[in-house]
Order: C-alpha cells, then structure tokens, then sequence
C-alpha cells in the first residue's frame, strides 16, 4: 500500500525529566489541556510541565517540556487517569478507585476535600447537557458491580445526578449529551440514561481484546470492533463511516481529523477516514497510550512520553499530488474543506485541482485533465504556455508561482516523442476551441486565439480558415509572421481583410495566381478574388485591381462592376462612364456590362441603349464577315439586336438605320422603321423582301403590345391591306391574306374586311373568320345586353329603398334626443338615419358617420 | 459529509458477489476485488436523494456487525451465488436475523449473482462479456454448469420471509418484481436491481420526511386565502 507522510513523531518528555535513573517507575497516564501537560506515575506522582513549541521552518515542530511541579498524591497507588476541568482550574484524578479534586497550578488538593468514591474508570461528558458553566459532568464505571454515576463536579463539591444499572459488566465508557457508549463485557450498546433506552450496537469479546469506545465528535463514537476495526457508531446506533482496519490488537485509538490513529505493541498506525485506508506506519515499541487533546495527538510508553505532529494538510496533499495521487490528493483536499476556512480553502482547492489536472495531462488523460482544468478554473494561459511559441510575444502572462508543474515546456513533457507531442497539440486544439467562446476567454481572448491560429496553421487544419472568417481576436503581428512561416498565404489574407487592410489581402491572393507564392488552399482563388472585390466597399482598390482580373477573364472580371449588392449602387459610388471608359479595352466586358445596365437594371439612359445596339450590330456584322458558316452564333447576338431594337424606345433610331444601310439586314430594318411609326414600310419590308409571313404578323403583335386595341386592328388591316394590293395573281400572298384573317379574326372589323375583300373568295374559303367575326360580334351584343339588365335592376333597388324610407311619418317631440349630442329639438328639422336614428342637422354635418352602427347611413 | 437520506445494505454469504455488484454498478467495471473487511458503503445521488449502500462483509468474523450495518435500512439486497445452493440457505439460516433492525417498512430484494457462469446465463450475457477465453478458464473451474438455484427457489424465500416479517403479501412488491438473476461480471439485470430498488426507496423518503416534525417553514406551500366573491364581477 502506498504511504503517505502524515504525521512526525517528535519527543516531548524525557524520561530523565520524570524518573532520572528510577527503573521501577513508569507513565501510567497523560493530560494535556493548552500548553499545560500532566502525567501520571506508578509510584503515585503526579507532574506538571509546561509544553513549548517550536516551528521549525522546513519540517516539524519541535517541543520542549520545563517541569512546574511534581506532587505526591500520599497513597502507594497508581495514579490512573488524569482529567483536566480547565474552567474549574482543576485537575481529576483517579488514584486508589477515587476521583480527587486538585488545583491545576499548585497541584494541591481542594480544601473541601471532595471527591468520587469507588470509581473503577471515568470520563467527562464533552457536549454537557446542564448548561452550567461552572460545573463539568462525569461519569464513571462503578466499583459497584454493574452500576454506572453520573456526577456533576463543582469546584469544590460533587453531586450524583443518576446511577444507572446495567446488563453486563461495564469495561469503558464515553459521554455525548445523554448518550453513553458503553463496552459492556460481550457487546457494545448506547445507552441513553434521560430516557434509559438501550440500543446494542455489536457484539465483541472482552477476554480477547480489551474494548476501546472513543468519541470522535458530536454524537459519534469510535469502538474497537472484531477483526482489527476501527467501528464508528452515532448515538442512533447506527454507523456513518465505514470502518477502518487496524490491528487485530490495538491498545488506543484517537482522531486527528481526516485520520484515525492506532496504536498497538510495535506500530503507530494512520488510517484515512475518507477512504479507509491505512495511510502512515511508525513503528513504535512499547507504546501503551495514545490519545488526542483538542488536536493534539499524545503517545506514550512507560518511560516517555510524543507528540504527533501533524503534516498541514497542504503539504500532504503536495506530496500525494508530487507522487502522482491525484484521487488520494483530492479525497483528503475535499475532506478538508471544513477545517480551512472557506476562502482560503477555495483558493487552495483550486490550485490543487489545477495541479492535479497538469498531472493528468502529462500523462495523456485529456479527458480527466480538461474535467479538473475546468473545475479548477485554470488560466488557459499557463496550459498554453507549455507549448513553445504559441503565447503572442506581447502576451503579459507568466506562470503562475510556485509553478502548477515541473515541466519547461512540451519537448521536456514528452521527452521529444513526436507522437505524444501531437496528441497534446491535438488536445489543446480542441480544449482552446471549447474555451474561446465561454467565459474562461475572458480577459486573454487574443492569447487564445493567436494560439488556437498557429495550431491549426502548423496542423494544416480546416478550421483556420473557419477561425479567421469569423469573429476571432487573432493578433495581427504575430499570426501573420507565423503565417507566412507555414505558408499559409491565402488564409494570411483573410487575417489581413480581417484587420481591415484588404489592399495587403487582395495583392497577397493576386500574387498566390500569378504564382508568385505557393498556395493551394483555394483552386478557385480568382473567382474569389473577383467575389471578393464585387463585395469590396473601397472604390479605389476594385479599380487598382480592375485590369488585372480583365485580363484573366473578361466575361467574369466584369462581375466586379455588374454583380455589385445593389444598396452599395444606389450610393452611386461607380460612376458608369467611368467604368464603360475604363472597359473599352474590353469588348466582350463592356457588351457585358450595358447588358446589365439596360436590361438588368433598367436605366433610361439613350446613350447605354444605342451603345449596346451599335456594339451588337457590329458584332453581328463582324460576325458576318468573317464566317458565313457559324449561323448559329450569328443569330444568337442577332436575337440580342433585335429583341433590344423591339423592346427599347430609347435608342437614335435614325442613326442605326444609317448604320444598317446596305447591310442586309432587313428584319432589323424593319423593326426600325417601326419604331419610327412607318408601319407600312416595315410590313412592306417583311412581306415583300425577307416574304416572312409570320414575322409580320408578329410585327403586328409586339409592336402594339401594350397600346389601344384601335391601334392594334389598325396594324392588321395595314397587313392585310398588303396582302389584297398585289392582287389575285400574287398567289402566295393572297393565302397569306386567308390565314391572317382566319387566324386573327377578332383584330379585324369584319365590315370593312368584307369590302375589301375580292368577290370571288368563297364563304368557306373564309368560314373560320366569319365565324370568329360573327361570335365576336353575338358576344359583344349579349354582354352589352346582360349590363343594361344588371343596370336596370340596380336602378330598381335604389328606387324601392327611397320608397320605403319616404314612407312612414315620423314623431318630433321635445322628448325625443339627438343621438350625436343628446339633447332635445328645438326646431323642426332634422336629419335621420337609415336606421332610423334622429339627429340635428348641425350634428350630422359636424359628424358624417352614423352615430349607432358603423356603417354609414344616407341621410333622408 | 453529505447526509445520506436513505440506506440500502447488501448481505449474503462472502464470495457470492456483493462487493463485485456494487462496484459495478457504482464504477461500471469488474475488478478483481479483495475480501471486504468490515464493510464499506458509496453514496449514490439518485435523483435529489442520497441514498447511501452498505457492503458488508460475508465473513463469520464479521457476522456481529451486521444488525447494525442493518439499522434503520430501507431495503436489504440478499444476495446468493446461483451456483452454490448453500448460499442460499445461508440467507435464511444466518442473514435474515440481523434484518430485524432495519426499518418496519424495510424492501427486500433475492439476488442470485453469477449467472454467466451458468448454462442459460451464458446466453444472456454474452455480448458484454469482457474477459479473454483463457482467462475465463481460470477464472471457473467447471464453466457452464447447470444452475444450482433457480428463480423459483428465490421467490419461496421471499414469500418465507414476508411470512416472518409478518407482512401481508398485499402491501409489498411482488415477488417477482424483487428477485434478481444477476452478474457483476457481465452486468446483466445490475443497473436494473439497484434502480429498481432506489425508485421504491424515494417514496419511503418522501414519506419519512412527511412524518418527521418539520424544522423549518415551506414558504412556497403558502397558499392564499381564498378570495371572497365581491357584487360586480360575480
Ligand atoms: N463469474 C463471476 N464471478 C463473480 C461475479 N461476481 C463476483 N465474482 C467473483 O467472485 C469472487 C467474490 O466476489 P466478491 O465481490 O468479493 O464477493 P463478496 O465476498 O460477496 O463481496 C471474486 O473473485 C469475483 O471476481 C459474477 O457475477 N460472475
Ligand atoms: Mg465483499
């Protein structure tokens, strides 16, 4: 079993003090109350010396005793037990079966002689229940054969209170309040003597053992049980602790809180309360009494008589902790608690849970180390500081003195192996990643998250990055050295944006593209970059970097100007004919961005509009020129042109007819002089030149979408009349003409088609325009019908409801109240309401809402 | 030191399993264990109650103890080896008289431990099994054996006991419902007794404290005076 130093055996009292070179003489018992130490002889004496301490600074007291007095009692007895009554200021003592008063300072007897007669052994009730201060309580084991007295001892009288009467012999006695605990000859019981209940506690056999009843504390008792325990019992009879296990034969046991203490032939033993352990072993030879005074531990043989000095309790648990007891350490700290202040105690507790947690650490058990880390409150700092380099060299910390534990730094914890060292570094990862957003940050949140930073970056860790994107307190100097030592360059440029120097940021990624410096973290770095300054709200440096991500890529460099979060534009910041000059270098980029500003945003501004058209139409020219193989581009940016052309009105139309002359681009044309109202001219061109039937009638369409339907028919006979101009034997055409009106017969007014029409077309040839003519029109009749029914009926209600409201007569009198102001009529007009409510015409018209339902009323 | 608010005392011959029970149940492993001395007890916090158990020591030295380890008790846990009907006797011949100090209304519970060494235990509790072949090997002599006690046999004591205690089958937990087949081993059927048991206990609690004069006044029961009805609102 490991051991543990608890307590030092020191010498108090030579034997030369006591009985020089008197062999036959011996210690048959102690008394110690304060610096006051009495012992009693064989041969009848009793001595008084006075107790001296001395601390030594490393290591236990040392005591001297100076004797006061020596006093023969007169009898050729022993003197048997000695009792101090220090607030009587008398000594008891038990000599030849009776119990004598004495002075504590002159030793002599009181004066009134008074004394307990036939007294085998005895012992003083330490929770006295008279309440009298002048007045100690003993009570004693009779002479009397079973018979127990109790007594009340004055400063010069005794009295008997009780005498109490038991089964069995009674061997030992000790007192708590009412409660006796009682060695009788086979059992152990509480015996209250207020109440006279008894209660067996357990049996043991006095013929092996001699018994031991000790008590320990208010109502509770310490019993030499069977087997070598150590039993504990409280007055209820039951017991609390758990037992001890000392010797099979121990002679005396006393209590030095968290230890029991056993003494037997050749051993001091020192047995833990907390955890039943036997903790100490002094040897020691011929022992044969050992008991505590108020703390003080006492021993003694016949010849000499100890002390045993308690360790404080903070060296012990040192010594637990320096051996790697951490269980035991924080047992014997907790049990603690109540003998140490409570302030005190806390600051020790904590220190001590810390240390213990630097113990488990060291030996690799995180998850205990993180619990009593925690617990312990620890200043993450000291953990951190274990690791070289990763406190911020402005970092004020030092550790804290005397230290939490032996080691300089990691490389000595792990005597350099490279696997544990990575565990470590794995743990503190995840402890600084727990801690940094708890309250144990507070104060040192830049010394945390400059670590937890040149971990991850030394670990090549994902979460660097996560780190650096959100809130984090990383020091600039400091992370960025370390970064750019693990070259860690595109996360050094998020530590730069994070700092607010984003010009430093976006040259360091510019750089990792144009491969200046290496770092692979992002594949698509470019496109952030582009992301990074369309959301960049400094002007200066999206233009510093404009070019540069042009030249990478037109289509996306452009973004920067046309993907910019719309509250920052509506700050018209960009100023867009400074950004169309600076993209005049870039074709493809400035189609890009008129695109944006005249079909994603909308802006009514000519100049954009005939930009973008010219830029379109020379494309579509270009486009021309160079490949008449590639159709399918070419009508894609043709599409482009003519859906502009459609849609926009704000374009130099003229100007772009004089740009498309003799081009050959007649749909465009068209659209044009559509634009400019010449709609016969542009039906002329579509019909005529390109003969693309469907494109005119769509012509008619979209150019009156959104106008009056006059306008819209207008178009259609336009067409129509195009169609019938050229005659029957423009055969086409005249198809052209039947399926126009087949297919649209509601544009049209069907009277004037018919007059134009020639007389030799067949009604069936026509029959699905005549019929959707005629439909239109049936319909248009029947409509106009059911309103006239509808209108009429309306007019019907509004007629019967004026009929009723005329005519019934209503009374005025004085008696009757307006019901805006209640008061009477005084003439005869009013105003009165659907529901029949009466008021004064004044009040209606100060009030126009009816006075008792919501809905407003007509007033009749 | 916290009070314990209710106790709980484990008895039974030595060597059935008491100490490995509750080791495993308060530390969730299987140690080898040495001879308990005396006894030693654990507070367990269940709940807001601290119920505290006792593990007593099997050893005839020891015997004398136990009426007192015993008093006051809300619930007795008699344990016995599956494989040893002797054990079982043993509960009635020598342990069931120290119960006569525990509380009027103590429980009791009959547990047979061991039963992964058993024929039909070895079935149950095989998943969790945690020692290596050749341990086991050592570990029991003759490893499979027949039961020597059966559930049976457990629940003719328990009726036997509630015979001596004079109670009334009525007012206590079934039979069924209080005998245990268990291994410390394996941990089968432990968490299970030991809970079972604190679930019964905390009303025992409840009511004791109910009994006992109370010291100190419950604020929060106050309840206010009932209101009288007054003419406007009625
Ligand atoms: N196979 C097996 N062995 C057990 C079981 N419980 C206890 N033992 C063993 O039985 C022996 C006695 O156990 P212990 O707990 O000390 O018994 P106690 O005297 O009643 O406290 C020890 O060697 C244990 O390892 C169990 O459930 N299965
Ligand atoms: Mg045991």
């Amino acid at each position: 079993m490991m051991s543990i130093k608890a307590f030092t055996l020191v010498s108090a009292v030579e034997r030369e003090l006591l009985m020089g070179d008197k062999e036959r003489v011996n210690i048959e018992c102690v008394e110690c109350c304060g610096r006051d130490l009495y012992v009693g002889t064989n041969d009848c004496f009793v001595y008084h010396f006075l107790l001296e301490e001395r601390p030594v600074p490393a290591g236990p007291a040392t005591f001297t005793a100076t004797k006061q007095l020596q006093r023969h009692l007169g009898f050729k007895k022993p003197v048997n037990e000695l009792r101090a009554a220090s607030a009587l200021n008398r000594l008891l003592v038990l000599c030849d079966n009776s119990i004598s008063l004495v002075n504590m300072l002159n030793l002599e007897p009181v004066p009134s002689g008074a004394r307990i007669k036939g007294a085998a052994t005895f012992a003083l009730n330490e929770n006295p229940v008279s309440g009298d201060p002048f007045c100690v309580e003993v009570c004693i084991i009779s002479v009397k054969r079973r018979t127990i007295q109790m007594f009340l001892v004055y400063e010069d009288r005794v009295q008997i209170v009780k005498e109490v009467s038991t089964a069995e012999q009674p061997l030992a006695v000790a007192v708590d309040g009412h409660f006796l605990c009682l060695a009788l000859t086979t059992q152990y019981i509480i015996h209250n003597y207020s109440t006279g209940v008894s209660q067996d506690l357990f049996p043991y056999c006095s013929e092996e053992r001699p018994p031991i009843v000790k008590r320990i504390g208010r109502q509770e008792f310490l019993l030499a049980g069977p087997g070598g325990l150590g039993m504990f019992a409280t007055v209820a009879g039951i017991s609390q602790r758990a037992p001890v296990h000392w010797s099979e034969n121990v002679i005396g046991a006393a209590v030095s809180f968290p230890y029991v203490i056993a003494l037997d032939d050749e051993f001091i033993t020192v047995h833990s309360m907390l955890d039943q352990q036997q903790k100490q072993t002094l040897p020691f030879k011929e022992g044969h009494i050992l008991q505590d005074f108020e703390g003080r531990v006492i021993v003694a043989t016949s010849k000499g008589v100890y002390i045993l000095v308690p360790l404080p309790l903070e060296k012990q648990i040192q010594d637990l902790l320096a051996s790697r007891r951490v269980e035991e350490a924080l047992v014997l700290a907790k049990g603690a608690r109540r003998n140490i202040p409570k302030e005190k105690f806390q600051v020790m507790y904590r220190r001590i849970l810390q240390q213990a947690g630097f113990i488990q650490f060291a030996q690799l058990q995180f998850l205990e180390a993180k619990e009593l880390f925690r617990s312990g409150q620890l200043d993450v700092r000291e953990l951190i500081s274990l690791y070289p380099f990763l406190l911020p060299t402005s970092s004020s910390f030092t550790r804290s003195h005397p230290p939490l534990h032996e080691y300089a730094d990691l490389n000595q914890l792990t005597q350099g192996d490279q696997e544990k060292m990575a565990k470590c570094k794995c743990f503190l990862m995840s402890y600084l990643n727990e801690v940094r957003s708890t309250e144990v940050a507070n104060g040192y949140k830049e010394d945390i998250d400059t670590a937890l930073l040149k971990l991850y970056a030394e670990a090549d860790h994902d979460s660097l990055l996560d780190l650096l994107v959100t809130e984090n307190f990383c020091l600039l100097t400091d992370s960025a050295a370390w970064l750019e030592k693990h070259k860690k360059y595109f996360a050094l440029g998020l530590l730069y944006h994070y700092n607010n120097q984003d010009a430093a940021a976006v040259q360091l990624w510019v750089n990792i593209v144009n491969g200046d410096v290496q770092d692979s973290t992002r594949s698509d770095l470019y496109e952030y970059i582009v992301d990074f300054l369309t959301y960049c709200l400094d002007e200066e440096l999206v233009w510093a970097y404009a070019d540069w991500v042009l030249q990478k890529s037109e289509e996306v460099g452009v973004q920067v100007f046309t993907k910019r979060p719309l509250d920052e534009q509506q700050k018209n910041s960009f100023n867009p004919d400074d950004i169309i000059n600076c993209l005049k270098k870039y074709p493809k980029a400035l189609v890009k961005y008129l695109e944006h500003l005249v079909i994603d945003k909308r802006l009514q501004k000519e100049e954009y509009h005939t930009h973008l058209a010219v830029l379109y139409l020379e494309e579509v020219l270009q486009q021309r020129a160079s490949a008449s193989g590639k159709g399918a581009e070419a009508t894609e940016t043709q599409a482009k042109l003519r859906r502009l052309l459609q849609k926009s009105d704000l374009y130099r139309v003229h100007f772009l007819l004089e740009r498309l002359q003799g081009a050959g681009l007649p749909m465009e044309s068209a659209i044009l002089h559509g634009k400019l109202g010449e709609h016969e001219k542009a039906l002329h061109i579509l019909v005529h030149e390109l003969q693309d039937f469907a494109a005119a009638e769509d012509y008619c369409l979209w150019c009156s979408e959104g106008r009056d339907p006059p306008h819209r028919q207008h178009l259609f006979h336009t067409l129509l009349a195009i169609y019938l101009r050229a005659g029957p034997a423009a055969h086409e055409l005249a198809v052209a003409a039947v399926d126009l009106l087949n297919r649209h017969a509601t544009e049209f007014d069907a009277a004037q088609v018919l007059q134009m029409l020639p007389d030799t077309w067949s009604v069936q040839l026509l029959c699905p325009f005549l019929m959707g003519a005629m439909r239109d029109s049936i319909h248009a009749r029947r409509t106009m019908q059911v309103a006239l029914g509808l209108a009429r009926s309306e007019n019907l209600i509004y007629t019967y409801d004026k009929m009723k409201l005329k005519g019934s007569s209503i009374r005025l009198s004085d008696k009757k109240l307006c019901q805006i102001c209640q008061n009477p009529f005084c003439e005869p007009v009013f105003v009165r309401y659907p529901n029949g409510g009466l008021v004064h015409t004044h009040c209606a018209v100060s009030r126009h809402t009816n006075p008792s339902s919501s809905s407003p009323g007509t007033r009749t | 030191m916290r009070k314990p608010d209710s106790k709980i005392v484990l008895l039974g011959d030595m060597n059935v399993g008491k100490t490995s029970l509750l080791q495993r149940y308060m530390e969730r492993r299987f140690p080898d264990t040495v001879s308990t001395v005396g006894g030693a007890f654990y507070l367990k916090q269940w709940r807001s109650y601290n119920i505290s158990i006792w593990d007593t020591a099997g050893r005839e030295q020891f015997h004398g103890l136990g009426s007192m380890y015993c008093r006051g008790a809300a619930a007795i846990i008699l344990t016995y080896d599956v494989n040893h009907r002797q054990s079982l006797v043993e509960l009635e011949d020598r342990f069931l008289g120290l119960t006569d100090t525990a509380s009027k209304d103590c429980l009791f519970a009959i547990v047979g431990n061991k039963v992964d060494l058993t024929e039909e235990g070895a079935l149950v509790g095989q998943e969790k099994e945690e020692c290596s072949p050749n341990m086991e090997a050592e570990d029991c002599v003759s490893p499979r054996a027949p039961k020597q006690v059966h559930l049976e046999d457990a629940v003719a004591l328990y009726k036997k006991i509630l015979k001596y205690k004079m109670l009334d089958e009525q007012d206590v937990p079934a039979a069924e419902q209080m005998c245990f087949e268990t291994s410390a081993k394996t941990g089968y059927n432990v968490d299970l007794l030991f809970e079972t048991l604190f679930d019964l206990v905390v009303p025992m609690i409840l009511q004791q404290r109910a009994e006992r004069p109370s010291h100190t006044v419950d604020i929060s029961s106050h309840k206010p005076p009932k209101r009288t009805r007054s003419g406007c609102c009625a």
